[in-house]
């Protein structure tokens, strides 16, 4: 990916009700063709709804990673 | 004495100001507004055409000690500890304590405002909310579209409740077969949090309400009577009633930097301190804080703050508890905290009465006459223990 992509960093860690997928829908608003999205947090079922929602929204995960006190979702917006 | 500035009239502001000591704090409550509102009472004007009495005169409902201000703020300055307001007054302090909720921003989304105007909506006004009820009263068939317009909603719950009241009504009218139901929002599922979906999601199914997820609005074609999604699907309605997105009250700050592209204060979620100023908190739907925004947050909020001014340890840990009406007399709570996940509530005629309680209660909670028997209610239902003892419940026999 090259460095020059607009990357868009959401942080929702330690996010309660109603959670992680709230800043990602607001982020996915501003969000045009070609912009990255990085979304950070640490509630595990995130996972399962970053796949759900690129799968509806035909956008890209390009990867979902386990850190020590994260997950990281990468996304890449082919569609707005 | 330390000089304490609240600024809103809201459920935050109003406890806080009856919680501070007299003997320690001046304190003023400076809001635009003479009237207090019940908000979650427009859910009920709406769906319910419950009676409109759900104000009380802000003044009354402050101690006497409480100086009262009915001015509209436009300006706060974080730095020189002054505050403007449209009439020209100023206004200092020692401590500010920013309470001035959120307004609803219809405008944000093309041809939202339109549909707002004339089928109402239940998070803004008395007459939005009766414009609701008369024309859920009016419907002899069609489709009705209820959804949540935004990822940032006042009262999280309010969007479900809406389409299931709706959904009770139609039925006691005996008009549900010719009516189509259709609920959408831009989560990916009816509601966001787990624990409660899993409780709402089957009900909406058996309700035969459809459901469309991931549909984030972009647009109302008022023409055409369509809403469409910026994921590109569209659903026509005969009646749209849409939960407007929301923004920050419109207050210029020095310095500009504590608002978000909200408009929503940025806000140490643990202190409540404004982000990069002295001798600033914000409470309640004004913060951007991770969590619902909902009056039982700004109640919680407000206690923290109260321990902070009295120099007392305090940390908010982002406790939700927020009664969610699922119709037919039954209601469940979504509760969460930011260390413990929503929890999976069973419904129950219980806390639909609880929920109703509240309405009544609502204007003795504000001076925190009832905040020991909240404190215990509190406690015995905080998410970590209710998740173990459902884990208990659940382990097998051995």
């Amino acid at each position: 990916m090259a460095e020059t992509e607009p990357r868009t960093v959401v942080d929702a860690r330690e996010e309660s009700c109603p959670g992680p997928i709230t800043d990602l829908a607001k982020a996915y608003r501003r969000s045009k063709v070609g912009d990255v999205i990085e979304l950070w947090a640490t509630d595990p079922g995130v996972k399962a709804d970053v796949r759900a929602w690129a799968a509806k929204t035909q956008n890209e995960v390009v990867s979902i990673e386990d850190q020590a006190d994260k997950v990281v979702a990468v996304l890449k917006i082919h569609r707005r | 004495m330390k000089r304490v500035l609240i600024i809103g009239g809201g459920s935050g502001a109003t406890f806080l100001a009856n919680t501070l000591d007299r003997r320690q704090f001046e304190t003023t409550v400076v809001s635009a507004s003479v009237l207090h509102m019940f908000q979650p009472g427009l859910l009920y004007i709406a769906f319910k055409n419950a009676p409109a009495g759900i104000t009380r005169a802000e003044r009354r409902l402050l101690p006497r000690h409480v100086h009262f201000v009915q001015q509209d703020v436009t300006h706060v300055n974080l730095r020189e500890h002054r505050v403007r307001t449209q009439a020209g007054m100023e206004l200092t302090y020692d401590e500010v304590v920013l309470a001035t909720g959120v307004q609803t921003a219809a405008a944000r989304i093309p041809g939202l405002e339109e549909v707002n105007a004339q089928f109402g909506d239940y998070h803004s006004t008395i007459e939005q909310a009766q414009k609701v009820w008369r024309h859920l009263a009016e419907v002899r068939g069609g489709t009705i579209v209820i959804g949540q317009g935004a990822a940032i909603c006042k009262c999280p719950p309010s969007p479900l409740e809406g389409v299931l009241l709706a959904e009770e009504f139609l039925r006691e009218r005996g008009l549900k077969s010719r009516t189509k139901l259709v609920y959408f929002t831009p989560y990916p599922r009816p509601y966001a949090a787990e624990g409660i979906n899993d409780i709402v999601a089957p009900i909406l199914q058996a309700r035969g309400i459809e459901v469309r997820t991931f549909f984030d609005l972009d647009r109302v074609d008022t023409a055409n009577r369509t809403i469409y999604s910026i994921e590109g699907e569209q659903i026509p309605y005969d009646l749209a009633l849409i939960v407007p997105p929301f923004i920050g009250a419109p207050i210029t700050y020095e310095p500009a930097e504590v608002l978000d592209e909200d408009r929503l204060i940025i806000t140490d979620k643990f202190s409540l301190r404004v982000k990069g100023v002295e001798s600033a908190f914000a409470i309640g739907d004004a913060t951007n804080l991770p969590t619902s925004k909902a009056g039982v947050g700004a109640h919680l909020e407000a206690k923290v703050v109260a321990q902070a001014l009295a120099a007392k340890p305090a940390r908010f840990d982002g406790r939700t508890h927020c009664p969610m009406d699922l119709a037919y007399g039954k209601g469940t709570f979504v509760i969460g905290s930011y260390a413990a996940p929503t929890v999976k509530y069973a419904p129950s005629r219980l806390n639909h009465w609880m929920k109703a309680a509240m309405a009544r209660v609502y204007w003795i909670s504000l001076r925190g006459w009832l905040d020991p028997l909240f404190d215990v209610y509190f406690r015995l239902t905080a998410p970590e223990k209710l998740a173990a003892r459902k884990a208990h419940r659940l382990r097998p026999a051995a």
